[in-house]
């Protein structure tokens, strides 16, 4: 389980006003506050530039929050405060968590096999079975730069795998792959949640959320600006679909926002 | 301990997987010293061989004058021909023919006057220039045989000429001097070839790791920001240090392999010297060698942390090579050599070492000392780089905005302040400036090397201020001092100054030859007159000095950190670099109390005035002993009693809390 409270990042962005450049701080991300618990898959959706990276590396451990904290729960509820220890029970992927292109794949599971302290013999029973069940037997020692994009995606899949992670943080995981390759994550990430993982994870695809997830956080401009499952979400907006409901509270947000300024 | 274990194990693997790294590393030393050094020889002897088998045309028109000379020229050459430089044949030829000749001689003689011969060569010619030295070597025979002549028709001997003869010889084999001149382009080379091995690792870990997109999969792993760098450092210096030893490995084999396959003189040389001197020489050189990778490794790292991409990382690869190669060449100037003050400066002081070390006379304690500074500057600067590779700024953004200074003016906006790392390349190209510029003028003029310093040190900060565009006027605060903070500023700088003279009498007493040194360095400038003496040891000082550690370092510092450090690490630069152990402490308490007053006053005029006072008192108090002496006469004395260190302490601590207390009045008196 991971809690969110009241989490901020401050900063600072240089913009040109006239000939002078100016610098001016802000919160990427805006006091947010979220849960995700054991068994759920959480969707945290919002345009480009809403502030979800932040938001899930700050979840990630990745960075520190300027504001705000991050809590997070072993499976027997206890807290956990050390940042490795942290990061040892957290699966993080992103667009930008690329791999070591000049090792292979059965290579850089055994690195992080060795990285997570496990013994040897397991390492290598491990590495068999995730090779197996992604079905990557065919390119497993070939050096990860010569791979396609979806079979790239089912590395970094691999490389999360192999920590057996109680937490997924997936940051747009389909993005830019073919059906077959999203399909595979979709249906990993429903395995996960019926093995009693959490995952959170954020994209743009919206039916693709409406099905997958429990429950939905929408971000804009570092805000939450609704949350809920799908179908409170489209019954809030009297929506037929999740994409509808979006655009709704996407344009009901910015409404807001500029009557703020008003 | 594991972990990091696995981590540089992953950082070696990916780094032997890169075929380019790995060629430069391993390669080039490989093929390099045995190229230079044995292909050099071996062309240079063969150079010189064929000079000696050609035979050199000595023309001459044919007068009568002409002919009784080279007459007596070619039996001198018949006798002489074994000991000069090549062959000589000589020919009559007629003036327009001239080219044909190597060198034309022409003689004219009057009768009762001296034989006036003139040998026309081209100097732009090696053949000339042999044929030259070989015709006026025998010339010289045929002078003496002349004088012979003419000493002996008046009854004399070859010793009435010479009353006195003076003979002065060489203590130092030829080995040893041979040694000195290419000591100093071995250190360089081999310093150089340790920066390509360590600059592409390093900028492949860091850098690369960045553009690879692989730094934030690192990131998501359960290893500390600290582990990780260390782990980068750990994998990139071993490579470095394996650079280093494969360049001794080469170059001990190459020296080897000249010594047994080549019969030169240098061979002949080289054998004689002792295996005990070897033996001591070869664990040092390793040492020093370890020691320069290491840092070497840490400024490289340190360089590349700031690089968004690989293309900027070539950017500042240029700058950091420019800077090692130029404290590397160091070792070849002539004068340099290898003294407790150059092995402070890093890079440079091994270069010096090796100089020292190839012409078998290193001494164990300069190089010790070298080793433990190399190490002292690498945990430093490992140190900075920690902090750095902690900062969000540096993983995921776009880097601290520190290196403007590669930027074209043109993109620069007005009011742009100076980065650290701008600020750490204006010392290191002052420090290198005031190194090659201040040492070639101090040569010849030692008071003109001042003056250079001087400049160099105002010139320094002005042309980077005013390449950057900043805002002069308020990063070197030139602005009107605060209300009552001049008399604090007075009272601050009492109180330095006096327990400055405490300290000084302490560490007198602890470092005296330090001392002496600093007394004597002085005493050089001494013999100009007392108005040059003020303007140049007072005046310029306070001008420049302030501008550099007040206004340039101390102005960009505080925008970055928190005033203390602006005012501790200003200081601190500024007592080293008056490159002295016993100045070193005094000199940053000074430095420390004029930043402090720039900080409350808001201005830099105060500290410049004192500072003009400073030095001027104690310039005139060295060159008029017998008028300022007895203004304040406890300055004056040898040895300090320790009723005078107390009244110094007790002056120190009553001013330095006066200036505070005043300074702070001043701001409140503002704040109403």
């Amino acid at each position: 389980m991971i809690i969110a409270e009241n989490l901020c990042k401050e900063f600072e962005k240089s913009y040109k006003e006239g000939k002078k450049t100016k610098k001016e701080k802000f919160l990427a991300v805006d006091h947010v506050s979220l849960t995700a618990k054991e068994g759920e898959i959480v969707g945290i959706l919002g345009p480009n530039g809403a502030g979800k990276t932040t938001l899930l590396r700050m979840l990630g451990a990745l960075m520190t929050p300027t504001e705000g904290q991050v809590m997070l729960a072993d499976a027997d509820g206890r807290e956990i405060t050390d940042n490795t220890k942290k990061k040892e029970a957290i699966g993080y992927l992103s667009g930008n968590t690329k791999l070591y292109p000049r090792f292979s794949i059965r290579e850089y599971l055994t690195f992080l096999g060795e990285v997570y302290e496990y013994p040897k013999q397991e390492i290598t029973e491990r590495i068999e079975k995730i090779i197996d069940v992604l079905d990557m037997s065919a390119f497993a020692d070939n050096r990860i730069e010569k791979l396609s994009t979806g079979q790239t995606q089912r590395a970094s899949i691999a490389r999360c795998l192999m920590a057996d992670p109680m937490l997924y943080i997936l940051d747009e995981p389909t993005l830019g792959l073919d059906i077959l390759s999203a399909d595979a994550i979709i249906r990993f990430m429903k395995e996960q949640k019926e093995k009693g993982k959490t995952v959170l994870y954020s994209t743009h695809y919206l039916e693709e959320a409406q099905v997958l997830c429990d429950r939905i956080y929408m971000i804009c401009g570092g805000k939450i600006v609704a949350q809920g499952s799908p179908a409170q979400l489209m019954e809030q907006t009297n929506s037929s679909n999740l994409r509808e409901a979006f655009h709704e509270i996407y344009k009901e947000s910015i409404g807001e926002d500029n009557n703020e300024k008003a | 301990m594991k972990r990091l274990k696995t981590l540089i194990k992953k950082e070696i693997m990916d780094i032997l997987r890169d075929k380019k790294t790995l060629i430069i590393m391993v390669v080039v030393p490989l093929l390099l010293y045995p190229t230079i050094m044995i292909g050099m020889s071996l062309i240079m002897s063969m150079v010189i061989q064929s000079q000696e088998e050609a035979v050199h045309t000595v023309a001459y028109e044919g007068s009568a004058a002409d002919a009784e000379v080279v007459e007596a020229l070619e039996a001198l050459y018949a006798e002489h021909s074994e000991d000069l430089a090549c062959e000589l044949t000589f020919e009559q030829m007629k003036r327009n023919d001239e080219a044909q000749a190597d060198v034309w001689l022409s003689v004219s003689a009057e009768e009762g006057e001296n034989i006036k011969v003139e040998i026309s060569y081209t100097s732009t010619n090696q053949d000339s220039n042999y044929a030259e030295s070989a015709v006026t070597e025998l010339l010289s025979y045929y002078k003496d045989d002349l004088l012979k002549e003419k000493l002996a028709g008046e009854g004399l001997t070859e010793e009435f000429l010479t009353p006195v003869e003076v003979e002065s010889v060489d203590s130092a084999s030829e080995s040893e001097s041979m040694g000195m001149s290419i000591g100093g382009s071995i250190g360089m080379m081999l310093i150089v070839t340790v920066l390509m091995g360590a600059f592409y690792p390093a900028v492949d870990v860091t850098t690369g790791e960045k553009e690879r997109g692989t730094l934030e999969t690192l990131l998501t792993l359960p290893v500390s920001n600290f582990q990780m760098i260390m782990s980068k450092y750990i994998a990139v210096a071993l490579f470095a240090c394996a650079t280093a030893v494969l360049s001794l490995l080469a170059l001990g084999g190459s020296v080897v392999f000249l010594m047994f396959a080549v019969s030169t003189e240098l061979a002949a040389e080289l054998q004689g010297i002792s295996a005990a001197t070897i033996l001591s020489m070869v664990p040092v050189l390793l040492a020093a060698m370890v020691t320069v990778a290491l840092l070497i490794t840490a400024i490289c790292m340190c360089f590349c942390v700031f690089a968004k991409s690989m293309k900027e990382a070539n950017n500042y690869s240029t700058a950091v090579m420019l800077i090692i190669m130029f404290a590397s060449m160091v070792g070849m100037i002539p004068t340099a050599n290898l003294d407790y003050k150059t092995a402070l400066i890093p890079i440079a002081n091994t270069s010096l070492l090796i100089k020292q070390i190839a012409a078998q006379q290193f001494s164990f304690s300069l190089a010790a000392v070298t080793i433990a500074v190399n190490f002292a500057y690498s945990v430093i600067i490992i140190w900075i780089l920690a902090k750095m590779y902690d900062s969000e700024d540096i993983l995921f953004h776009d880097g601290f905005k520190n290196f403007q200074i590669f930027k074209k003016r043109s993109e620069f906006t007005k009011g742009t302040v100076p980065g650290t790392g701008d600020m750490i390349m204006s010392i290191v190209v002052l420090l290198l400036l005031v190194l090659y510029v201040g040492t070639a003028v101090t040569v010849r003029n030692p008071f003109g090397g001042v003056i250079v310093q001087q400049l160099l040190i105002l010139a320094v900060p002005v042309v980077v201020v005013w390449y950057m565009k900043s805002d002069y006027k308020k990063l070197f605060s030139l602005q009107k001092p605060k209300k009552g903070t001049v008399l604090a500023g007075i009272c601050l700088y009492v109180g330095a100054f006096s327990l400055e003279m405490a300290l000084v009498g302490i560490l007198t007493k602890l470092l005296p030859a330090s001392a002496e040194n600093v007394t004597a360095s002085f005493e050089v400038l001494m013999d100009q007159p007392t108005i040059l003496i003020v303007l140049v040891m007072a005046l310029m000082p306070a001008v420049g000095e302030e501008i550099f550690f007040r206004g340039f370092l101390y102005g960009g510092l505080k925008h970055k950190y928190d005033v203390k450090w602006a005012v501790l690490i200003s200081a601190i630069i500024f007592g080293a670099f008056h490159m002295s152990l016993v100045k070193l402490i005094p000199t940053a308490m000074l430095g420390a109390c004029f930043a402090y007053i720039v900080y409350k006053s808001g201005s830099i005029y105060i500290g410049m005035t004192l500072h003009f006072i400073n030095n001027a008192f104690l310039m005139l108090q060295m060159k008029e002993p017998d008028t300022f002496g007895k203004i304040l006469p406890v300055l004056m004395k040898e040895e300090y009693a320790p009723l005078d260190m107390a009244g110094f302490v007790a002056v120190g601590v009553i001013g330095l809390a006066a200036g505070i207390v005043l300074m702070k009045k001043a701001e409140n008196r503002k704040m109403q």
